[in-house]
C-alpha cells in the first residue's frame, strides 16, 4: 500500500502507460477492499482449515492433535483396505440414495398439491413446511421415540395389524432405512418450500392457453410444470445431495453408527476416528476424500444435469 | 482515486495504530502477574478452582450439594463445577486445550483416559501433592487405588468408581419356581434360568446384554483374562491383545446359545432401551454398572434383585475391574490454585462425603470408612442391593487381569467389540466375528503406538 502512495507521489509528467497501469492497480485494489470481508472470513473458516487437513492428512498425530509421525499416503491406502471404512463409503452412498429421490419425490407432490388454489390451502402449506422450522436433535429425539422398540408408536402400530414388531434402529436390515425415512421427514420442509415458490413463478398463461388447446392435466404437468421448475429442481436437488453427503446430526442421535457399523456415513466415521480416537491423521484423509467425492459428483451433475435445465 | 488512496492509507494507520496499542497493553499485563500474585497472598480473596466433570441427570445434582456444601463449609476456595458433557466428549475438549490458560484446575476424567492424559503433557501428578502434604493413600480402597497406581505413582485422584453387577427380576424368578435368593452365577446357570423363566412366561426373555464395550472387558477380566499383553499393559505398553482366543469367544458364544435358546432379548448398544424393557417386564437378567442401582430398585414395579458378575463354568471367578473416573490436576496453574484444588479433592475423600455420595447414587465409596457411617448402614438395612457391588468389589481377586488394562485406544476398542457384539446378535458368525475383534484391536494397537512416535 505504501508503493501506491510512492508512485502517486512522484507521478509529475504525464505518462500514459504508466496511468493506465496505476488505474489498474487502484481499480483492482478497489476490487480487493470489496472483496476483503469475504476473502478473510474464508480464508479463516474455509481455506486455513482445508489446508490444515491436508496437512494432517499425511501424519498420524497425537491425542490433541498434533502431528507426530510422517506417513506419506498411508492414510489414504489404509482407507481402501479398511472393511469398516468401505462399509461406511457403502453405507452413505446406499443413504443419498434413499433419501435424495426420497426427498425430491415427496416434497415435488406435496408442493403440487399445495399450489392448488383452495380455500384454507394456507393451513396446508404451513404445515407441510414445518419440519424447517424443528431443530435436528429435536426431530431426532421425537423419531428416537417412534422408533422404540417396544413403547414405540410404529411398532405398536405393526402389532395391532397383527404384524411382528421391527427393531428399527437395532435390525441391521432396517436401520439405514430407519435413518433415512427420518431424514426425508428432516429435509422435507426445506425443499417443500423452495418448489412451492418455483411453482408459483410459473407463469400463468402458460396453462391457461395449455387448456384452450385442451391439454390434460397430466401433460400440463409434464410438459409445463416440470420443465419450467427445472432450475429450481436442479438447485434442490443439489443442495440435498450435498447435504446427504454431510448428514450428521441424526446418525449421532439415533443409531451413533451401529448396528453394526450399518449406519456409519462417512462423517460420522470421520467424527468417530477424530474425536473418539483420536486419530486425527486417518481422519483427516478420509475428509479430503470425502471432499473430493462430493466436489465430481457435483461437477458430474452440473456437466449432465444442467443440459436438461430450462431457465426462462 | 485520490479519495480511496487516503481511506486506504486511513486503515493502514489505524492497523497500525491498533498493533501499538496491543503491544502495550501486553506490555502492561507482563508488568501485572506479580503484582496480583502480591495481592492475592495478601488479601482474603478466595481462589477460583474451576472443576470440570462429566456427571448428567441424577448424578450431577448429586455432585453439585457435594461442591456447594464445600464452597459453605469454609471461605477460602470457591469450586465450580462446570459439566462437559459425556466423558468422550469432556475429554475432547480437554484435548484441544491442554496446557493453555483455558484449561480447568481439575477434571474429571474416565479410566480409559488414564493412559492418554498422562501422555497429553498438560497435567500434573497428583503424587506431587500426596509428597508435599503427605497424604496417605492406603486408606483408601485397595482395589480402587491398584487401577490408578501407575509405575508406582498416582497420576490422578480416583473418585467416582463403580463395577458391573448383574440385575433380575425377583418376583419373575419366584414365578418360575427358581429361588430369587440364590441367583445364577455363571453362563451355563443364566442359561437355564433363562430357559425356565421362559417356559414360564413366553414373553419374558431370560437375559439381556447390552453391546457395551466395557462389560466385555469386565466379562473377560471375570475369567482371569488380560485385555492388553505386557501385563494389561501394566508393565510396558501392549503390542497386542492379551486374551486367548478361547477366553475370547466365550463371550460371543455364550450369546449365541442363549439366541438359539430364544432367551436372548437384543437391545443393541442402548442401555436406556435395556433399562426399559427389564422395567416392562420384556426380560429378566440384564447386566450393567451398580451406578444404577438405586434408580433401577426405585423405580421398578417390582423387587429388584442384584448379584455378582457371571463367569464360564469351567473357570474361577476373579472379580471385576473398576469403573469411573479419577480427579486430575492440570499443571501450568498457580500454585494456590492448585492447593486450593488439592484442598478439594481430599475433601472429596473424606468419609461423611463419600458416604453420601456412594448412598445417593451407588458409586464405591473410594474411603472404606464411610462403610461405617450411619447414612450408610441405614441405606443398607432400607435397600441391601447397593451392599452387593462393595462385597463383589472387596471379594476380587488382586491380579493384573482385574487392575485393568492400562492403553489409550482402549475407547476405539470398546466400538470394536461393541459391532462384533451387535453382529453375534443378529445372528453373524461367531468366528468371523472374533475374528474380526482380534484384526481390527491388532490394528488399532499398532496405529496408536505408532502415531505416539516412540
Amino acid at each position: 500500500m505504501k508503493d501506491t502512495a510512492v508512485i502517486l507521489s512522484d507521478e509529475k509528467q504525464i505518462d500514459v502507460f504508466k496511468a493506465v497501469k496505476k488505474q489498474k492497480l487502484v481499480r483492482f485494489l478497489k476490487g480487493m477492499l470489496f472483496l476483503m470481508p469475504s476473502i478473510v472470513l474464508f480464508s479463516l473458516f474455509l481455506f486455513y482449515p482445508l489446508g490444515r487437513t491436508i496437512y494432517l492428512s499425511f501424519f498420524l498425530t497425537d491425542g490433541s492433535g498434533d502431528p507426530t509421525v510422517f506417513v506419506g499416503w498411508e492414510n489414504y491406502l489404509n482407507l481402501f483396505t479398511s472393511p469398516i471404512f468401505l462399509k461406511s463409503l457403502r453405507a452413505t452412498f446406499l443413504f443419498v440414495l434413499y433419501t435424495v429421490p426420497g426427498t425430491i419425490l415427496v416434497s415435488l407432490f406435496l408442493a403440487i398439491l399445495a399450489n392448488e388454489k383452495l380455500k384454507g390451502i394456507g393451513i396446508f402449506r404451513t404445515m407441510y413446511a414445518s419440519t424447517m422450522g424443528i431443530s435436528v436433535a429435536a426431530a431426532s429425539v421425537f423419531w428416537m421415540f417412534l422408533f422404540h422398540p417396544t413403547i414405540g408408536w410404529l411398532n405398536q402400530i405393526l402389532q395391532a395389524l397383527g404384524f411382528n414388531s421391527i427393531g428399527w434402529l437395532t435390525d441391521p436390515q432396517w436401520a439405514l432405512l430407519a435413518v433415512s425415512i427420518s431424514t426425508i421427514w428432516m429435509n422435507l420442509g426445506f425443499t417443500f418450500l423452495i418448489m412451492l415458490g418455483g411453482l408459483q413463478s410459473i407463469d400463468r398463461y402458460l396453462y391457461e392457453s395449455a387448456d384452450i388447446d385442451g391439454a390434460s392435466y397430466f401433460y400440463q404437468l409434464r410438459r409445463i410444470t416440470l420443465p419450467m421448475l427445472s432450475p429450481t429442481l436442479f438447485f434442490v436437488i443439489t443442495v440435498t445431495f450435498i447435504n446427504a453427503f454431510q448428514t450428521f446430526g441424526q446418525i449421532d442421535m439415533l443409531t451413533r453408527g451401529g448396528p453394526q457399523n450399518e449406519t456409519q456415513l462417512i462423517v460420522y466415521s470421520i467424527y468417530q476416528e477424530a474425536f473418539m480416537n483420536y486419530q486425527f491423521g486417518p481422519a483427516s484423509a478420509q475428509a479430503i476424500f470425502l471432499f473430493i467425492v462430493i466436489l465430481l459428483l457435483t461437477l458430474i451433475q452440473f456437466k449432465l444435469g444442467e443440459r436438461k435445465v430450462h431457465y426462462q | 482515486m485520490k479519495k480511496v488512496l487516503l481511506i486506504l492509507l486511513a486503515a493502514l494507520f489505524i492497523a497500525v495504530g491498533c498493533q501499538e496499542a496491543d503491544a502495550s497493553q501486553d506490555a502492561e499485563q507482563q508488568e501485572n502477574p506479580g503484582s496480583d500474585t502480591e495481592e492475592n497472598t495478601v488479601s482474603d480473596e478466595p481462589v477460583e478452582v474451576i472443576f470440570w466433570h462429566a456427571m448428567g441427570g441424577a448424578l450431577q445434582e448429586a455432585l453439585d450439594q457435594i461442591v456447594a456444601s464445600y464452597n459453605e463449609a469454609q471461605d477460602q476456595v470457591i469450586v465450580k463445577a462446570e459439566y462437559q458433557g459425556t466423558y468422550d466428549e469432556a475429554l475432547t475438549k480437554f484435548n484441544s486445550i491442554a496446557g493453555t490458560e483455558n484449561a480447568p484446575t481439575m477434571m474429571q476424567v474416565f479410566e480409559i483416559g488414564t493412559k492418554s492424559m498422562i501422555n497429553s503433557g498438560g497435567i500434573e501428578p497428583i503424587q506431587t501433592f500426596i509428597d508435599q502434604d503427605g497424604y496417605d493413600m492406603g486408606q483408601l480402597e485397595e482395589n480402587i487405588i491398584n487401577y490408578y497406581r501407575v509405575d508406582d505413582q498416582f497420576y490422578s485422584m480416583p473418585f467416582n468408581s463403580s463395577t458391573p453387577v448383574m440385575y433380575y427380576n425377583k418376583d419373575a424368578f419366584e414365578a418360575a419356581g427358581l429361588d430369587p435368593d440364590n441367583p445364577p452365577a455363571t453362563f451355563e446357570e443364566i442359561e437355564a434360568a433363562g430357559r425356565t423363566i421362559m417356559a414360564e412366561n413366553p414373553d419374558m426373555k431370560g437375559f439381556a446384554l447390552q453391546a457395551y464395550g466395557w462389560l466385555y472387558e469386565q466379562l473377560l477380566a471375570n475369567q482371569g483374562a488380560l485385555l492388553m499383553n505386557n501385563d494389561n499393559g501394566r508393565t510396558d505398553t501392549p503390542t497386542e491383545i492379551g486374551f486367548t482366543e478361547e477366553e475370547g469367544k466365550s463371550i460371543f458364544e455364550w450369546v449365541e446359545r442363549m439366541i438359539a435358546d430364544d432367551t436372548f432379548a437384543n437391545y443393541g448398544t442402548n442401555g436406556d432401551n435395556m433399562v426399559a424393557g427389564f422395567m416392562a417386564e420384556d426380560v429378566a437378567m440384564f447386566l450393567a454398572s451398580s451406578a444404577n442401582v438405586r434408580s433401577v430398585v426405585d423405580s421398578a414395579p417390582f423387587e429388584v434383585g442384584v448379584a455378582f458378575l457371571p463367569y464360564p463354568e469351567n473357570k474361577e471367578r476373579n472379580g471385576v475391574v473398576i469403573g469411573g473416573a479419577s480427579l486430575w490436576m492440570m499443571n501450568g496453574k498457580e500454585e494456590a490454585e492448585q492447593l486450593a484444588a488439592w484442598d478439594f479433592m481430599k475433601y472429596l475423600q473424606t468419609p461423611e462425603v463419600q458416604a453420601a455420595w456412594h448412598v445417593g447414587t451407588g458409586y464405591f465409596a473410594i474411603n472404606p470408612a464411610a462403610y461405617e457411617e450411619q447414612v450408610v448402614q441405614d441405606a443398607y438395612q432400607e435397600m441391601p442391593q447397593l451392599k452387593v457391588t462393595v462385597d463383589q468389589l472387596q471379594s476380587t481377586t488382586s491380579s493384573v487381569a482385574t487392575e485393568g488394562a492400562l492403553m489409550d485406544m482402549i475407547p476405539e476398542a470398546r466400538r470394536i467389540t461393541e459391532s462384533a457384539l451387535e453382529t453375534v446378535y443378529n445372528g453373524g458368525d461367531v468366528d468371523t466375528a472374533y475374528q474380526a475383534v482380534v484384526d481390527q484391536m491388532n490394528a488399532a494397537i499398532e496405529q496408536a503406538n505408532r502415531a505416539r512416535g516412540e
